[in-house]
């Protein structure tokens, strides 16, 4: 895992509203479009931990304006609970206008169903 | 005239209108929902891909655009409804910027798995300019 404390402005926070409880170890990865040439770059990858967060996602320096995107390994983390689930993963694409301060992006997620929204 | 319209889109998509042909009615399904405002989301551009498990690649099936009531009738037909990884994209900032607002979601993808296509899928898209939800529905 990257060396940064949780002071990236980025924040996640996956939720398993199947059942109550935080998503554990589920792989993330951030991505930036490279707007020339039209392709993800990825920024970091990580797992979620025992709360269902992932620190370190960027720095203050590295959140610069432009498109990103969160990718959530949702199916790989059913299948680790010997469960099946409707979407394969989730990608949530999102753009930052100006250097906002803080930025949270959680995730709340069933086998069948799932929400976003731009947080604090 | 509108209402006329509101109600036939209605038996449409609900698929209670015995003299459509069964090849016509989708076993896909959508219906987006401007929960900012309380009303459907009209006019929205949306696209179905299918994976090609081998390439790997995207493979566009249909493209359409919501109606009054925010369904996008006609998705796919029975027969081209197989097994596999679908992706419905929805073209949300185009829908807000018409509106003359802004969107933090320059487009909203879901992903799903088609298991069984003898089912029926209803993929709705609850949104509002900083959040969206998605569930399977029917």
């Amino acid at each position: 895992m990257s060396p940064l404390n949780n002071s990236s402005p980025l924040t996640t926070h996956v939720l398993n509203t199947g059942d109550g409880l935080p998503a554990v170890r589920m792989p993330i990865s951030l991505h930036r479009l490279d707007p020339h040439m039209t392709l993800w770059n990825l920024i970091t990858v990580g797992t979620t931990n025992e709360d269902g967060r992932c620190p370190g996602l960027i720095t203050s320096d590295g959140f610069t304006p432009g498109t990103y995107k969160m990718r959530f390994e949702t199916g790989q983390y059913w299948e680790s609970l010997g469960q099946g689930s409707f979407y394969p993963y989730v990608e949530i694409v999102f753009t930052i206008t100006d250097a906002e301060q803080k930025l949270h992006l959680p995730l709340l997620l069933s086998r069948y169903s799932y929400n976003t929204y731009r947080g604090s | 005239m509108n209402r006329l319209k509101l109600i036939n889109d209605h038996i449409l998509s609900g698929e209670k209108n015995m003299a459509m042909p069964a090849t016509l009615l989708s076993p896909l399904t959508t219906h987006v929902l401007n929960i900012a405002k309380g009303v459907p989301g009209a006019n929205m551009t949306i696209s179905l891909y299918r994976l090609d498990p081998v390439s790997s690649v995207w493979n566009e099936i249909t493209t359409g655009l919501t109606n009054d009531d925010g369904r996008c009738l006609g998705l796919i037909t029975k027969d081209t409804f197989i097994a596999g990884v679908y992706k419905m994209r929805f073209e949300t900032e185009k829908y807000w910027n018409a509106l003359g607002e802004i969107s933090f979601y320059p487009f909203v993808e879901v992903v799903f798995t088609v298991n069984d296509p003898s089912q029926k899928y209803h993929v709705p898209l609850l949104l509002s300019r900083f959040s969206y939800s998605t569930y399977r529905g029917s």
